[in-house]
Order: C-alpha cells, then structure tokens, then sequence
C-alpha cells in the first residue's frame, strides 16, 4: 500500500514536471520579427508602403519605418502584440493602430509586410518565415579550445 | 587560578588564528589592494553584489557533500555539464527568457541525477578519498561530454540552428551565445541602492537554497547524512544506510550545482562550451575555503564571506598588480596563483590537523593506560 501511494506520487511529480515543462516550451518559445514598408503584390495587385511607419512592441525601442526600410523585434510567446503609428503619406497626421495576432511555432524569423497587413489581407500574404544564412566560413573549421588545466579565467 | 586562565586562552586564540587564518590573509590582501586598485567604492560593491549572485548559489552546492563527510565535491562539474547540455538545447529550440532557464533546470534534473549516481557509487568504492577521486572523475566525464558535445551533437543528436553548431556540419561551437537569458532573472525584481543593482530575484532563490539546507540539516536524512560524516561504522551500526546516503549527497549537490551553472550562465549571457565547467570547481571551491571552511566543516556563513573576499580579491588584483608592477598580467597570474595555494593550504591544513588530533587521542589513550596500569600495580 505505502509503496503503492510512494509510486502515485512520483507519477504524478514527474507528471507534473512535464506539464510545466510543456508550458515553458509555448510561452517561452522566442521569434525575431521583421517589420517590411516595402511594396509588394497579392494575387497581382500591388500595395504600396507608406510613407512612415513607427512600429513599438512591448517596452522595446520603437522602429521608425520610411518607404522600403525593414525594422525587427523579438518576441516571446505565441502571440504579437504591436502598435502602428502610420503616415499615409508626407504632410498627412499619422493615426495609431493596435494589432495582435498569433505568430507560428515553428517560425524562427517572422516577416511581416505592414502594408499588406494594413490591406487586411489574408496571413499568407503578409507573413512569410525569414530564414537567417548562417555564413559559409569555407573549409577551415574552429579551433576548438579546451583548458582543463587552467584557472586563467574571470568568474 | 590567573596563570591558568592565560594559558589557556593563549592556545585558543592560536587556534582561533590558525582556523581563520585564509579568511585573515585575505582580508590583509584586500585591504592592501583595495587602495592601490583605485576603483571606486560603489563599483567596487557593484562587481561584489553582481558576483555575488552568480555564484552563491553553486557555492551552497557544496555544503551537503561537506555534511556527508564527502569533502569537497570537485565532482560539482558534472552538473555544471549538465546544465550546459540543457542550456544548448534549449538555445537550440529558442525557449528564450525566464521559461528559457525554468525549462533548462528541467532538463538537466535528470542528466545530473545519472551522473551523481555514478558518480556517488565510484566515491563509494574510494572512501576516505574522495576528493581526489571526484576530481579525477571530472576529467573523465569531461571527455564524455566533449564526445556528446562534440562529436554527437548535430550528427546524432539533432541541433537545427546554424549559429550553435560548428561550420562542418556537427558538434557545438566554443561560444554559445545566451542572450535571449542574459540576467533576465537579474533583471527581473532588481533594484537600486545608491547606485548598486540589486539583483532582488536571485537573491531570494539564494535565500530559499539557504532556508532549504537548514531545513534539510534538521530532517532524519540531514541527521544521517551528518552521522554518515561523523562516523560511517557507527552510523552503520545505528542501522543507516551509509552508501545510499551518501549517493543522495553528491546527487544533491550535483542537481544544485546545475542549478547554480543556470544562474551563473544567464548572468555571464554566453556558454564557454569546452571551458566553462573546468573552471567551475576550482573556483568555487576556492571561495567556499577563503570563507572559512574546512574540508570537514563548512556553512553557509562560509560561503558568503568566501564570496566577498575571494571576488574582491578577484577584482582588485588585476588593477592593483598593474599599479605595483605597471603590468596588469600580474595580477592576473597572482588571482591564479593564489586560487590554487588556498586549496592546498586548506588541504594540508585538513590533513595536519587530522593527525594532530590523531596524535592526541593516542596519547590520550596512552595516559588512560598508564593510570590504569598504576592502579593496578598500587592494588597489587
């Protein structure tokens, strides 16, 4: 009996242990998010960039957006958040948007073209995965360096 | 009634000396390089406080083997290894932030609980010499992790991202970056005082490892793991299980030593993979035994005054070896030097005062006979 009751609660610790471990991998997982003004089309209709774009995500610092200019920000989680401060164009008062939607799980880098989403147009015509080269170093690899012997560190 | 009084104080100031004589010179080395450094009293505590909480809580990791009468842990590395693993797979998944480093903990629970077992059931096997014996153990887990880290990463073990593995396709690069988890525990809940950041979140998780193993000191696997320390036969004769408690100490303090690699890392913002644990033991060690501590006796105490005064000495050598010798690598080499000369003098200290009280209870036992002898011959 007590060793049946010692197993139900080591079940459910590790049980627990996973949950919370589920949890951390959804609303711990980080994107970078590109913010576009570029031009670009849907379905053969293009769709101009405005003329500026202030884009604040959370507490980071905001990126101010000419025409054709790209601004990025990290996020944590699945869902973005974001407020757009548009200028249709010069001269024009610029009018504040809030947008949030969900951003996919498997994305690493999430572009977002800010005309086309302003356009209200379906997802995949204003968000793509933004895939980051690693730069090729050619043959010659890194040296890889071991000191097991040596203290000469800061700690 | 005078004369005895003195005499008896005099050897138990020596004594006094004598324990206290690592915390002692190096407060006369920080005071000596404190002014010739030149740094500022507020950076100064700055540099202090942000040691501080990077790494107590690896320090604290070695109070339980201590307990056990296991001697320092060197094998502390071993969770270091462990939560670096962790930290490359979660770097790896992108689990950023705070749930970054929860999930991390996570992960290395398990790889640190097989390696203490192992390597409490080797120490098992070596008892009365353990430290060299863990030390020792460090370096051969050390050629496994590098194998797995090295070799098995990317090619057998699935690492997506580009920026972790090495440009031929498998193993880990010699730097990881951390900086989606730099200080965000720092970060969050800290404070100012006077200037000084006051990483608030992190002393409080310290706080609660403290709570903890004072809490834990007083449970019935405490008291054993002490009687274990005391004595192994008489704790065996008193009906406990000596190798298995001594098998949960060094699991112990290899699962909080991962811990502690997690707080430290995120504090640093990057993974030396191939160096960052190597250094880890020496110099925790060294700070737990410039506290105060012995190879038998260490508290909490130990660890706080062992991290001031060895991160103070860490700080201000440098800066105070370029303002004597204009070469600042002086002070570099002397941090070193000095680092290693306080673990073999607490070592030969450990050993010298063992057989003195060795030698002592010999002669105890010597007087005992000679008065049991006497009687004997004044009955006759």
């Amino acid at each position: 009996m007590k060793n049946k009751r010692q197993l139900l609660f080591r079940v459910g610790a590790i049980l627990i242990i996973l949950a919370i471990c589920a949890v951390m991998f959804v609303i711990g997982r980080g994107h970078t998010v590109y913010f576009d003004n570029k031009e670009t089309s849907y379905n053969g209709q293009t769709i101009e960039p405005f003329y500026k774009v202030t884009v604040t995500v959370g507490n980071q610092k905001p990126s101010k957006l000419s025409k054709g200019d790209r601004g990025m920000a990290d996020i944590m989680g699945q869902k973005l958040t974001m407020t757009l401060e548009i200028t249709d164009k010069e001269g024009d008062q610029p009018h504040a948007h809030k947008v949030s939607m969900s951003v996919p799980y498997n994305m690493d880098g999430i572009m977002i073209n800010i005309p086309a989403l302003m356009q209200g147009l379906p997802q995949d015509a204003y968000m793509s995965e933004f895939i980051i080269e690693t730069p090729d170093t050619g043959s010659t690899d890194e040296e890889i360096v071991t000191d097991e012997f040596d203290m000469g560190g800061d700690m | 009634m005078n004369k005895n009084t003195n005499k008896k104080a005099s050897p138990n100031l020596f004594n006094l000396v004598q324990r206290f004589s690592v915390p002692l010179m190096f407060i006369l080395i920080c005071a000596v390089c404190i002014p010739l450094s030149g740094l500022s009293a507020n950076m100064l505590i700055n540099e202090i406080v942000t040691r501080m909480g990077r790494n107590a809580f690896l320090i604290l990791s070695l109070l339980i083997p201590i307990m056990a009468g296991m001697g320092l842990n060197f094998g502390m590395t071993l969770g270091a290894m462990a939560a670096e693993i962790a930290l490359i797979f979660v770097s790896d998944w992108q689990i950023v932030g705070i749930p970054g480093m929860v999930l991390a903990a996570f992960i290395s629970i398990p790889i640190s609980v097989l390696l203490g077992i192992f390597c409490g059931k080797i120490l098992n096997e070596a008892k009365g010499r353990e430290m060299i014996t863990s030390y020792i153990m460090s370096f051969f887990i050390n050629g496994i992790y590098q194998l797995v880290v090295l070799y098995l990463m990317g090619s057998v073990i699935p690492i997506k991202h580009g920026s972790i593995k090495l440009p031929r396709g498998y193993g880990i690069r010699n730097t990881v970056s951390l900086l989606s988890m730099r200080q965000k525990l720092d970060n969050l809940l800290a404070i100012q005082v006077a200037g000084v950041k006051i990483p608030v979140l992190t002393f409080i998780i310290i706080a609660l490892l403290c709570l903890f193993i004072v809490w834990f000191s007083k449970t019935k696997l405490g008291q054993d793991m002490r009687a274990v320390g005391q004595d192994m036969e008489v704790a065996r004769d008193a009906g406990i299980n000596v190798e298995r408690t001594r098998i949960i100490s060094i699991v112990m303090s290899t699962v909080l030593a991962g811990f502690g690699m997690i707080i430290y890392l995120q504090n640093m913002g990057n993974i030396a993979t191939y160096s960052a644990h190597s250094q880890i033991g020496m110099f925790c060690i060294a700070a737990l035994l410039v506290g105060g501590a012995s190879v038998d006796r260490a508290s909490i105490g130990n660890v706080f005054l062992g991290v001031i005064l060895f991160h103070t000495m860490f700080i201000v050598a440098p800066k105070a070896g370029a303002a004597i010798t204009g070469d600042s690598m002086i002070g570099e080499y002397f941090r070193v030097f000095v680092s290693y000369a306080v673990i073999t003098l607490a070592l030969v200290m450990y050993e010298t005062n063992k057989r003195r009280a060795k030698s002592a209870a010999g002669q105890q036992l010597q007087a005992a006979q000679d008065a049991e002898e006497a009687a004997g011959k004044e009955k006759a």
